[in-house]
């Protein structure tokens, strides 16, 4: 009887360990693939630091975007409109920003506009009844029309686009604040901001379970629709700071601004080991792990493969896609539990 | 004895040779790198400025010319040239467009050659970027240069093909660079737009908030338009629509050879286009009804890469004031089938226009001298 | 298929031999050996996770064993699906949904063979569906139309098809994996009659049942599974209620069952109570209290308006006329409910009850976040984990910690997990919609004497349930639904006759 039960006990810990090396993959790929990093500037003689500073500059936007709107994804819900909300955000902050000449409009416009911007969207499939994502697709056409008429009529023309630019004296004074020490405090500020209300307040926690399953977490008294919006709400701070931090990188907005970052947040979070159907075992830290990691794969590519010019590009895609099919698959494996029978 | 009068030997001569190594300007081991920003990476001119920069001048010179992955946007711009610094890149050039200003002040921040190589900065990044010791300055056509090939296209049509009624594409109006090309086609063609001719009619769009109206135009011609931007869905058909109408030529300030280069050789109606002298574009001359392009030609890059050149080799070619410099560079123009295979075995990959020995006698020149040799009509006889 | 007509009664068709299964840690099957004989109905009993469903789903082809042989027909046999095992004459009719909601019923019947109805690449919809209602008309299942989707058909009726489904194929040995518990009387009375012609026509039937009265009544052998290890088989003459149970726990079972006691005592205030309620198409007029301290069951057949009623006491469904009072409020919705201390158990544990990829400690705190929380925002760790350990003790919760994802759990310990998640925030009136279904005999006492507990201590507690003894056993108030209106009231007593209720019923 004993002995059995020492036999469970180790069959388990090798099952919980084999949970806990699942769980802590993320982390360790990233790791990984720093040391890499290192390995490969220094053995190409590259400038360390410099390639160090690009990769937060890269990563930045992208981590506190897709940070934030880790809470849709939590819900289980999806949001297309989040590139096209940045965008606009940058558009009225930079317009905001030009008129006042103050820096703290500029953070302040943005987070307003992108937190109210992200609400409608919640707000409306509320009270429509409309599946949330339904209402983000019609957001993403409206914000990006309304966003090219500003740069259109408020821009300035040069070469082949328009673009809203600031005059040099206020570009000198976003220079000032361009710098790795107040992009990672502020990174820093916003993820423990995100990881208090995700993992120790019960709008964390609600939202969590309504993420796993809607009809238990409603008939456990949990509202779809309240949730909802503080999700929209936090993912539009997450959209609002990261435009501002947009704004404060290339002095400049145009319709191209943010028009990668839709597809990036997702790629982002898939690699930071997020669930793709959100739930119980969302991470917050996923868009950290993940827009960093994703971020050094394609840095590394690129230098790997930087003599095939000809193929470089869609050699890297290539890659990169599978690696992202690869991280999907495995998190699938854990994912689908093990069904005891009744 | 005489072994160590041999080791003597050797070893001064080898002494001699680090330090004549040492010596020359030019580090013969080191290749030189260069990054250069694209936002096309597809398009045949494109693709031919690539072939020039990485099939010739790079195996001339011992340089490595690091192609960008595809710029968007100007983060993407900013963080690309980061990388290239972060790679020791010597020098960058930009025909990307994304905020130049921006890049030139971050390169002289961390000296780093910058360089434009397609298109020119606005006046004011311009103004700006001048004085910075490492902008080394920007060789293209200015918007001047764009309305007088639109306004050379007007009247060739106007004056030696006597059209009554066109059909005109607008490609990515109201963006400035085929603005100004259509403001001299009209121009050319004797008409007006809101009364107004000549570059005036680029004041005029922005003055209406950058709309361009085709109801606009008036004059002699008559013109069928087909807008480019904020059409994209209906640009086929539209041009379908026009070329039922039998006009007699179809003019374009830009894009028509990408699109509808063969709906228009199937229709027989005679077209023009500001592109490159690719060999599509040739097939279509010889074979199809393509009568007239304005191009740049691949090796147009040379002169840029010259003065890179001359700036890392500590020779910087600065105007008298000591700053960038910024020439215009115009366009060849073919208007028939042997003038257009004339121009493109005049500047093939194996033998380009800016050839070595050009470029050789670019590489430290004065600057009025510069000046003279960019200026200096290359079209081919 | 083979010609079978020569089956011979005693025949051996299926030897499982030295079978082993695990999942992750836990050991589903150990050295397990199992004989089905023709002309046979074997019955498995056993408590969750004893291994009965296991083994047979793997005899069914829906999972693979970690080793073992098994022989069908004098043949190895080792099925690679359950499509592939009903072809070749194995078929089993599951616990949980073996259908597909979106699709008609006739598609669902034909899955995989709608070839057969295809000409040049179109269905010949007229001709499946006549050949679908043939087939449920032969197992005499008359109230379903072929042409309806899958999943506008009660959870019963969806039964029913995939019974027709499988018993179409005429398969050699019939799997039932407590499938009854989901069906009406008539539906009862279907199933057992295909399990009488498979008896008779020399074919043979697993029965997987948790009730011992049914189980003892339609099998001829039953085999008693624990732990994973097969315990002892008891032919029929052998069959005594005692030493099955016994068996299956492994000690006598102590104590009550239901309640000891025959009196219906109560407070006497009204906590919740419904006037006039009116539900279209479910529930009309009905009129009812429930009373601190009070057990109120509530039965019928299974589409009597008593699952909708428990939804509208937690606020879930909206009234069409009447009202929904809690201490003379109106429940607006299932948020006012849990302020109102209200806890709901919904019939649909899995998908109502549960969130399955979360653990037991979230499916538990979740109801009461507010107890260890400091104002609206800070969740406190310590005295999250204090309050989970506390339910997961009293209710004797069966996992290896706490941060075990739920899915893993036997059905009983996941219906354990509920309990604590209203129990421990306090719930002050409890909806159990079939608080014991899929649970074994040790836990369901447990929950019985749990549902005392509660009333003595002041509790409103609700029950809802198809099983007629436990609602009698249980109840100091009992209303019987039919057609979603109330027929009766019963009030408790020694004297009570099930024949007499039923009659109400139906």
């Amino acid at each position: 009887m004993e002995e059995l039960a020492s036999r469970n006990k180790i069959k388990f810990d090798k099952y919980r360990l084999k949970k806990l090396v699942i769980a802590l993959l993320p982390l360790v790929a990233l790791i990984a693939l720093f040391v890499a990093y290192l390995i490969i500037l220094n053995a190409n003689d590259y400038n360390v630091s410099m390639n160090l500073k690009t990769l937060l500059n890269q990563s930045i936007v992208l981590i506190l975007v897709a940070t934030g709107a880790i809470f849709i994804f939590t819900l289980g819900q999806f949001d297309i409109s989040l590139g096209a909300n940045t965008l606009f955000a940058a558009v009225i902050g930079t317009l905001a920003y030009k008129a006042s000449g103050n820096i703290f409009v500029l953070f302040l416009v943005c987070i307003v506009v992108a937190v109210a911007c992200s609400l409608l969207n919640a707000v409306i499939a509320s009270i429509f009844h409309l599946p949330m994502f339904v209402t983000t697709i019609a957001m993403l056409s409206v914000l990006t029309a309304l966003a090219t008429f500003l740069i259109q009529s408020e821009g300035t023309a040069s070469g082949t686009s328009f673009s809203i630019t600031l005059p040099s004296n206020l570009v000198n004074d976003l220079s000032a604040i361009d710098t790795p020490a107040f992009k990672i405090s502020v990174v820093v500020i916003f993820m423990v901001l995100m990881i208090f209300i995700f993992n120790f307040t019960k709008v964390g926690r609600k939202m969590k379970f309504l993420g796993g399953n809607q009809n238990c977490a409603k008939l456990t008294g949990i509202s779809v629709s309240l949730f909802g919006i503080i999700a929209f709400a936090l993912a539009g701070l997450g959209a609002g700071l990261g435009s501002s931090m947009t704004v404060v990188y290339a002095h400049t907005v145009s319709t191209t601004t943010a028009s990668s970052i839709g597809m990036s947040v997702f790629i982002a979070i898939v690699f930071g080991g997020m669930p793709i159907n959100g739930g119980a075992r969302s991470r917050i830290y996923s868009a950290l792990i993940g827009g960093i990691s994703y971020n050094l794969m394609t840095n590394i590519l690129f230098i790997l493969f930087q003599s095939m010019q000809g193929v470089r590009d869609g050699l890297v895609q290539v890659i990169s896609g599978i690696f992202f099919l690869a991280i999907v698959f495995v998190a699938s494996i854990n994912y689908r539990s093990k069904n005891l029978p009744r | 004895m005489k072994i160590s009068k041999f080791m003597k030997g050797t070893v001064a001569l080898a002494l001699a040779g680090v330090a004549l190594a040492a010596c020359s300007g030019e580090s013969t081991e080191k290749v030189v790198k260069v990054g250069v920003l694209v936002a096309d990476v597809s398009g045949e001119e494109a693709l031919g400025f690539k072939s020039y920069l990485q099939n010739y001048v790079a195996k001339q010179y011992n340089y490595e010319f690091i192609y960008s992955p595809q710029i968007e946007s100007a983060e993407q711009a900013k963080s690309q040239a980061e990388t290239f610094i972060g790679q020791n890149c010597k020098a960058i050039i930009d025909m990307a467009d994304k905020n130049r200003g921006d890049l030139a002040k971050l390169c002289n921040d961390n000296q780093v050659y910058f360089a434009i190589g397609s298109g020119m900065m606005s006046d004011e990044d311009f103004a700006a970027s001048k004085s910075l010791e490492y902008f080394v300055g920007q060789i293209g056509p200015n918007m001047t240069t764009e309305y007088e090939t639109g306004l050379a296209m007007g009247q060739y049509y106007k004056d030696a093909k006597n059209v009554t009624k066109i059909g005109v594409y607008g490609a990515f109006i109201p963006n400035p660079m085929h603005l100004y090309r259509m403001a001299g086609l009209l121009t050319g063609l004797g008409d007006t737009y809101k009364g107004a001719t000549g570059q005036n009619i680029v004041f005029t769009v922005f003055g209406d908030g950058a709309q361009f109206d085709a109801s606009n135009i008036a004059g002699d011609v008559a013109i069928d338009y087909c807008a480019g931007f904020d059409n994209e869905g209906a640009i086929f058909a539209t041009v379908g629509q026009i070329i039922a109408k039998n006009p007699d030529a179809f003019l374009s300030v830009g894009m028509t050879t990408t699109f509808f280069a063969d709906t228009l050789d199937g229709a027989g109606v005679e077209y023009s286009d500001i592109d490159s002298f690719t060999s599509a574009n040739g097939n279509h001359m010889k074979n199809g009804s393509l009568g007239y392009l304005a191009g740049k030609y691949s090796s147009s890059l040379g002169p840029v890469f010259a003065a890179i050149k001359s700036a890392i080799d500590g020779k910087a070619i600065r105007t008298e004031a000591g700053e960038a410099f910024s020439l215009s560079q115009g366009y060849w123009t073919a208007k028939s089938s042997e003038e257009f295979e004339k121009f493109q075995s005049a500047d093939s990959v194996e033998n380009p226009i800016f050839n070595k020995t050009l470029l050789d006698s670019l590489i430290g020149l004065s600057y009025t001298e510069f000046v003279n040799e960019v200026a200096k009509d290359r079209t081919p006889q | 298929m083979s010609d079978f007509s020569n089956r011979t009664k005693g025949e051996l068709i299926l030897e499982i031999k030295n079978m082993n299964k695990s999942f992750g840690p836990v050991t589903a099957l150990k050295n397990v050996d199992l004989n089905l004989y023709r002309g046979d109905v074997l019955g498995l009993i056993g408590e969750n996770g004893s291994g009965k469903s296991t083994v047979s789903s793997i005899a069914a082809g829906m999972q693979k064993a970690d080793s073992g042989e098994m022989t069908f027909l004098g043949k190895k046999w080792s099925p690679t699906s359950m499509i592939n095992a009903l072809e070749n004459g194995i078929g089993m009719i599951v616990q949980e949904s073996g259908t597909i909601a979106g699709i008609t019923v006739a598609e669902n019947i034909f899955l995989g063979n709608l070839n057969q109805f295809s000409r040049f690449g179109f269905i010949n919809k007229k001709e499946l569906y006549k050949r679908a209602n043939d087939v449920l008309r032969q197992i005499g299942i008359d109230n379903i139309d072929s042409s309806m989707i899958m999943g506008s058909l009660d959870f019963q009726s969806r039964k029913l098809v995939e019974i027709a489904k499988v018993i179409m194929k005429e398969p050699e040995v019939l799997i039932v994996d407590e499938t009854t518990t989901a069906l009406s009387q008539n539906g009862r009375k279907i199933l057992y009659g295909i399990v009488d012609r498979f008896r008779k026509e020399n074919r043979a039937v697993i029965f997987i049942s948790h009730d011992l009265d049914e189980i003892m009544e339609v099998c001829d052998t039953l085999t008693v599974l624990r732990d994973g290890n097969i315990i002892r088989t008891f032919k029929k003459e052998e069959f005594d209620p005692d030493q099955i149970r016994l068996s299956m726990i492994g000690r006598e079972l102590e104590g009550d069952y239901y309640r000891s006691d025959y009196e219906h005592v109560y407070g006497e205030k009204v906590t919740i109570s419904l006037q006039n309620a009116t539900v279209n198409g479910h529930m009309y007029n009905i009129n009812l209290e429930a009373h601190e301290g009070e057990i109120l069951g509530i039965g019928g057949l299974s589409h009597c308006g008593m699952h909708t009623l428990g939804k509208v006491l937690f606020g879930a469904v909206k009234l069409d006329e009447g009202e929904a009072l809690v201490d003379g409020e109106k429940i607006k919705n299932e948020i006012f409910a849990t302020k109102k201390k209200i806890g709901y158990v919904s019939k649909d544990r899995d998908n109502e009850s549960l969130v399955l990829s979360a653990s037991v400690k979230d499916n538990i705190s979740i109801a009461g976040l507010d107890i260890f929380s400091i104002g609206n925002f800070l969740v406190l760790y310590s005295k999250e984990n204090e309050y989970v350990k506390k339910q997961i003790d009293s209710l004797s919760i069966k996992c290896s910690d706490s941060g075990q994802i739920v899915q893993t759990l036997s059905g009983g310990n996941k219906q354990k997990v509920v309990f604590g998640k209203w129990i421990g925030c306090g719930s002050e009136i409890l909806v159990l919609d079939c608080p014991t279904r899929g649970v074994d005999v040790g836990v369901k006492q447990a929950m019985y004497q749990l549902m005392v507990q509660l009333k003595q201590e002041g509790k409103t507690i609700i029950i809802i349930s198809e099983e007629l003894p436990e609602l009698m056993g249980m109840s100091d108030r009992l209303i019987i639904m039919k057609n979603g209106r109330i027929e009766k009231e019963f009030l408790r007593s020694k004297d009570l006759s099930d024949a007499e209720i039923i009659g109400y019923m139906i």
